[in-house]
């Protein structure tokens, strides 16, 4: 197998705090890699320097083979990598089937040129995430949970090789964690990899082929699910080393 | 029904507008040419200050390039009109490329502030070039023709709104949209926003100097004070947003409704006029800040509901 994904050595220093220090990781074509960690830990800080969106203080970053940490987000997203945003980015003045519509025009590749072509894209990745119901409404009339299922559907939109997902999964009930969960095993079955940040370990430990720990930083944990939850550096960096 | 009655109205009024300088007096065909011109401004103003979410206060600078293009042509070279504007539309893209790279990095309010301070700087530098006849300015060949600037300025006006509504139904519109709404969330779905936000400069930078063209040709005369006024700008944003910025015919309504509210206001109260339109403007404001199109579409399910939520929205 090859990886779809290489992460070299990357370190992001934001003036004295160092939120990512001398990670490396590989991501295979098809997986789908848990990335826990406690608050701070610098998760969403890695997801952004895969993205594009910061630039990494030293480190490579390398996607199908290619080095791309050079490159600006819009040209990353292009290769085919989609990203969720933690704190939700809606297109507020647009509504729900166009917010979506946008990944199609833009994605992977470049995306579509015709707008009704991008359109018909979009309303059938609002099917895909349950939101169709809500395609004609401005997206600042959808509450938390929609506004999740929106993220998604834009990232999706894009038709990525590679997706992102930060905490995709935050503030939904057991019924939506559940839904999201199957719309993520569907996106494996059609060979989408998945880097998959999520503080919901129920999810994290059925969707996760393996899972990666990052605290303070640092990389302290990787493999199977199982096996990180139970090393007890995982446990110390969640609970803290008193709770023995 | 009503949207048959709706696009009558409109295709009346396009047709009609064209025919008003063989039945209106003089005086109506001129502001008739001089509301259409600052229309012109208002939407090229509503692609990077509406669509793209960059609120220019430059764009009078590209209106001032564009009639001094023009002039210099004319007056220093001999050259056509025809040819002088397309100079003028020129050195405005070309001077809306190199200030953008700078200054479309800024958001929000310092972009506006960036901006704010070129029609003065631009003012200065014409003030010194020889070519551009100094602080005096330049007396351009006369064309006694008003009929044919109106029919110019009408042309124009129909070209930037054409291309704002290619714009507001194009992948390239999406993009400015995007960038207006999100531009962290716009590059990151694959938008190219340093590009789409230069295009979008430069292409209202375009359409204001061929409006400053018309207009320098039309008065036969352009001075540094004249080409580069600053509240010429602030007009412009003002007609926009009262319309309905972002949106393809609301610039339009609103320049030509704020031009004749003010036009009315100084022919029967010319002492006070000023005030009185201030006026307008704050209740505008106040009770529709989201413009014409906005309470257009939102009066219909809300009623007069709409301006009780826009006030205590400012928490007045």
């Amino acid at each position: 197998m090859k990886p779809i994904l290489a992460v070299d050595h990357i370190t992001k220093r934001f003036g004295g705090l160092v939120a990512v220090n001398d990670v490396s990781f590989d991501l295979q074509e098809g997986e789908i890699l848990g990335l826990i960690g406690p608050n701070g830990a610098g998760k969403t800080t890695l997801v952004s320097l895969i993205s594009g969106t910061i630039a990494p203080s030293t480190g490579k970053v390398v996607f199908q083979g290619a080095p791309i940490a050079h490159l600006p987000a819009f040209r990353r997203s292009r290769l085919g990598i989609g990203r969720t945003f933690q704190l939700m980015k809606p297109f507020l003045g647009l509504n729900v089937l166009d917010n979506v519509a946008v990944g199609a025009l833009f994605g992977t590749g470049g995306g579509r040129s015709q707008l009704h072509r991008a359109r018909d894209e979009a309303a059938y990745w609002l099917e895909f995430v349950g939101l169709d119901h809500r395609a004609q409404q401005r997206a600042d009339e959808l509450g938390g949970p929609d506004r999740k299922r929106l993220e998604l559907a834009k990232a999706l939109a894009m038709n990525p090789r590679l997706l992102l997902l930060d905490e995709v999964m935050a503030g939904l009930h057991h019924g939506e964690i559940d839904e999201v969960v199957t719309v993520i095993q569907k996106l494996r079955s059609r060979g989408i990899s998945v880097l998959l940040i999520e503080h919901v370990m129920k999810a994290i430990q059925s969707l996760s082929d393996r899972v990666l720990v990052l605290h303070h930083g640092n990389k302290i944990a990787e493999g199977p699910p199982q096996a990180v939850l139970s090393d007890p550096r995982v446990v110390d960096a969640y609970l803290g080393s008193r709770h023995k | 029904m009503k949207r048959a009655i709706a696009w009558l109205a409109l295709s009346a009024t396009v047709v009609m507008l064209p025919l008003v300088p063989w039945i209106a007096p003089p005086a109506l065909i001129q502001f008739g040419t001089t509301t259409l011109l600052i229309a012109t401004l208002a939407q090229a103003w509503n692609i990077i200050g509406g669509y793209t979410g960059y609120a220019s206060f430059g764009n009078s600078v590209f209106y001032g390039i564009g009639g001094y293009g023009t002039a210099i042509a004319m007056v220093q070279f001999d050259l056509p009109f025809g040819v002088g504007i397309l100079l003028g539309g020129a050195l405005a893209v070309l001077f809306a490329l190199l200030l953008g790279l700078p200054v479309l990095r800024l958001r929000g309010h310092y972009f506006a502030i960036a901006t704010l301070a070129l029609a003065e700087a631009m003012a200065g530098v014409v003030s010194n070039l020889d070519i551009a006849g100094r602080n005096i300015g330049l007396i351009l060949p006369l064309r006694k023709d008003d009929v044919l600037f109106y029919e110019l300025s009408l042309a124009l006006l129909a070209l930037a709104t054409l291309i704002v509504y290619w714009i507001s139904r194009s992948r390239f519109g999406f993009g400015l949209i995007a960038i207006r709404e999100d531009e962290d969330a716009a590059a990151v779905m694959g938008v190219n926003t340093t590009l789409f936000k230069s295009l979008a400069f430069m292409l209202a930078g375009f359409l204001s100097a061929l409006a400053g063209g018309v207009h320098a040709y039309w008065i036969t005369f352009i001075d540094p004070v004249s080409a580069f006024d600053i509240t010429l700008n602030v007009m412009m944003i003002i007609m926009a947003i009262f319309g309905g910025a972002g949106t393809v015919l609301g610039p339009l309504v609103g320049a030509v409704l704020l031009a004749s509210i003010s036009e009315v206001l100084a022919t029967e109260i010319s002492a006070m006029a000023s005030l009185f339109f201030g006026l307008v403007i704050v209740v505008a404001v106040i009770f529709m800040p989201r413009g014409l199109a906005d309470l257009a579409r939102r009066f219909r399910s809300l009623g007069w509901r709409y301006f009780r939520e826009n006030l205590r929205l400012h928490r007045l």
